[in-house]
């Protein structure tokens, strides 16, 4: 179950990858509002999401980066981010016809945190909460669930922030991003991620594109095991 | 409404003066906020000061302010940090000798967002939020950045805030201003439900109570002459997204804010929602003279600079710079050639005027800096490329920073070795490295044009020469995410 993350438009980037790796996707990460540094799957998501379905992959997830010195910060920064992530991917909810909640009415939206970068509980909890308690597009299921990306054995605060959260504020699911032993998308590592103490590392980012050479614009991703990272991601259910 | 002094929340220091007495109460603190602010003696300035302290006195000492979480403890809310340096170290023995060693004095605990520094670094602004019985307590106090004293502060009360409200607070110098705006975001609960949700552990449905927030803007505006705050102004356009950007000129404030979209918009909304709009104030009005809808991406925070011109650009999608017309609001949008190429990793960028009227602008995640000249569309005029550092999106976020001259380029060393690089920014060419195998996270030029760079782990500071030639080190329990 490996899958393709990504900072550049899909509709740019599957083809390169397809031919690099050999094999479709599982699923795509991409980045929405506040992402400051990356092209945004909300300002085109239609586009995006025929490229998602061109790929053969047409499940997309969702991270966020804000400016990373915020992390830091206070709640009302983290509140702030967490509204701006929630309306991003409402706004691309609305303007793709095709583009479904999951099946099991749970999105796992993943709040990057990078190596250097040091997470206050006044951040997480405020942002966890905004985007647990999110009545998406007036559904009334509630379906947004925090997750953490970030590299668990940092010096930096990460698992021990996340370690003091109670009830929604705990993160569903930790994205590990270490270590990277650079293997292909058709075969991938062994499951050996790092792990936070407290919550359950779900995805691997076992390739960056920086560290492992690879040509294409592609971090690769694999789900743990048994869970299928698809069925927690927007499903493009037809080619819009 | 006059500004007012906050006895109970300020303390003023003296330079060198340790910190190691002040009680968690002297320091300047809100009740809201996360970040702890920090003063360091620049190193340069101090070393110079060590040589003829007598002659030249305070006024020639400059600050540095670290901000960041504490180390030990709750990264919740800051502690007193203290540290002294520099740490002399085998083979910059004479150089520390040469110094005098100071003190890092803690300045802030709490704070409500980060600082923001004038444009000619002189005085740092940071904003604190207390919740009072009637409102919300907006505190804004300048730095003087010679002394790391309070130079101005003054409150205003938000009226109708209640107590689980958040208030975002933006600082906003205004270059050839004596005013600096205050740009408020104003989030409160609009209303609790009781909502059956699945447990991600267990799948069960569990019953819990939850909150709708709902958020809008407001302007207050601090005038340095006199210390008087006017407004807060409330805006129009609720609901509205917390994040907005904010920038001034010599007349006018201009805030970039976008609707937050809602379940039940028409389509003709919808068919905007992705939509920001553009509102121009007059410096020290609430009401707009114009407002006008402006492209993507959202605001949210993307470097943006004030030009000459009056202008304002931002660099948004790490690749693109929007100039903004403060006069019609137009927005003009330009590619920047050694940014174009994408990567499947964002990187931390920045972008910075400079005082010749170019910008300065660094992408590290794809080893690139370059110089444009904002009145020649943005063209290139040096463009620098380095091999990317360790960690090129992590805090802080400033990776490569310009010589005041504007003739060398220091970076992060590579990810393989580490360490300090230095370019000539006119050819591009490397003239200089040192490396004993460290990884930094962040780099910054002191006013004295000493470097600073910032490691993970004690000592997190590390004072080099614009030689490269090391100068000394410090600890410092705060993790710094920037420094101002």
């Amino acid at each position: 179950m490996t899958g393709y993350d990504t900072a550049t438009p899909i509709h740019d980037t599957y083809a390169a990858a397809q031919r690099e790796f050999g094999v479709d996707p599982s699923f795509w990460i991409r980045y929405f509002t506040p992402s400051p540094a990356a092209d945004l799957f909300n300002d085109d998501a239609l586009a995006e999401s025929r490229g998602a379905w061109d790929s053969g992959g047409p499940y997309v997830g969702c991270i966020s980066a804000p400016r990373q010195s915020r992390l830091s910060g206070s709640a009302a920064e983290g509140q702030a981010d967490a509204q701006a992530f929630a309306a991003a991917m409402l706004t691309a909810y609305h303007a793709v016809r095709p583009l479904v909640l999951p099946s099991n009415s749970r999105l796992y939206c993943w709040l990057d945190q990078e190596y250097s970068t040091s997470l206050s509980t006044s951040y997480w909890n405020a942002w966890a909460n905004y985007i647990a308690d999110y009545n998406f597009a007036g559904l009334g299921i509630y379906p947004l669930y925090p997750c953490l990306y970030c590299n668990p054995y940092s010096p930096f605060p990460n698992c021990s922030t996340i370690a003091k959260a109670r009830g929604v504020n705990v993160p569903s699911a930790i994205w590990s991003s270490e270590p990277e032993p650079c293997e292909g998308a058709a075969n991938p590592p062994r499951w050996h991620p790092e792990e936070c103490a407290t919550v359950p590392t779900r995805l691997w980012q076992y390739g960056e594109q920086g560290a492992c050479s690879y040509s294409s614009n592609v971090d690769l991703d694999l789900s743990g095991p048994g869970f299928v990272t698809a069925n927690y991601c927007f499903h493009v259910q037809s080619r819009p | 409404m006059r500004s007012r002094r906050n006895e109970n929340a300020v303390k003023s220091f003296s330079p060198g003066g340790d910190g190691f007495g002040l009680s968690r109460r002297e320091v300047l603190t809100g009740s809201i906020g996360a970040g702890a602010l920090l003063a360091l003696p620049d190193l340069g300035m101090g070393g110079r000061l060590g040589g003829r302290s007598s002659k030249s006195g305070r006024a020639a000492l400059q600050y540095a302010f670290l901000y960041g979480t504490p180390d030990p403890g709750p990264a919740s809310s800051g502690s007193l940090v203290a540290t002294v340096y520099p740490v002399s170290r085998a083979g910059s023995r004479a150089i520390s000798r040469a110094v005098s060693p100071r003190t890092s004095v803690p300045v802030a605990i709490k704070l409500a967002a980060a600082p923001v520094s004038s444009p000619d670094q002189a005085v740092t602004a940071l904003a604190t939020v207390d919740m009072v019985h009637d409102g919300a307590r907006i505190t804004l106090t300048l730095l003087d950045a010679t002394s790391a004293a309070v130079a101005q502060q003054g409150s205003v009360t938000v009226t109708g805030v209640p107590q689980d409200a958040n208030v975002l607070v933006t600082p906003v110098f205004a270059p050839g201003s004596t005013i600096v705006s205050m740009v408020l975001a104003i989030t409160m609960p609009a209303g609790k439900r009781l909502v059956r949700k699945a447990d991600p552990r267990t799948g069960r449905l569990a019953s819990r109570s939850a909150t709708t927030w709902t958020s809008h803007h407001a302007l207050a505006y601090f005038d340095q002459r006199d210390g008087a705050i006017t407004g807060p102004f409330h805006l129009s356009g609720e609901p509205s997204l917390a994040l907005s950007t904010a920038a001034a000129n010599s007349s006018d404030l201009l805030i970039w804010t976008t609707r937050e979209p809602q379940p039940d918009d028409p389509a003709e909304i919808r068919a905007q929602a992705s939509l920001s709009r553009l509102t121009v104030f007059p410096l020290g009005s609430g009401t707009a003279r114009l407002s006008v809808l402006a492209p993507a991406p959202w605001p949210g925070g993307e470097p943006h600079v004030m030009l000459r011109s009056g202008d304002m650009a931002r660099l948004v999608r790490g690749r693109d710079v929007q100039v903004c017309s403060a006069r019609t609001g137009e927005v003009t949008e330009l590619g920047i050639p050694a940014f174009t190429h994408g990567r499947a990793k964002p990187s931390a960028i920045t972008m910075q005027a400079r005082p010749d009227g170019t910008v300065f602008m660094t992408k590290p995640g794809a080893g690139m800096a370059v110089i444009a000249d904002p009145a020649d569309s943005f063209r290139t005029t040096a463009h620098i490329q380095f091999p990317p550092p360790a960690a090129p999106l992590g805090a802080p976020w400033s990776k490569a920073v310009l010589s005041p001259a504007g003739d060398t380029c220091y970076v992060l060393g590579p990810a393989a070795t580490g360490g300090l690089c230095a370019y000539d920014a006119g050819s591009g060419k490397l003239v200089g490295s040192y490396s004993e195998g460290r990884q930094y996270a962040g780099l910054y030029q002191l006013p004295s044009g000493t470097l600073l760079a910032v490691r993970p782990e004690n000592p997190r500071l590390a004072f080099f020469s614009s030689g490269l030639s090391p100068l000394g080190t410090a600890d410092t329990n705060l993790y710094v995410s920037a420094v101002f």
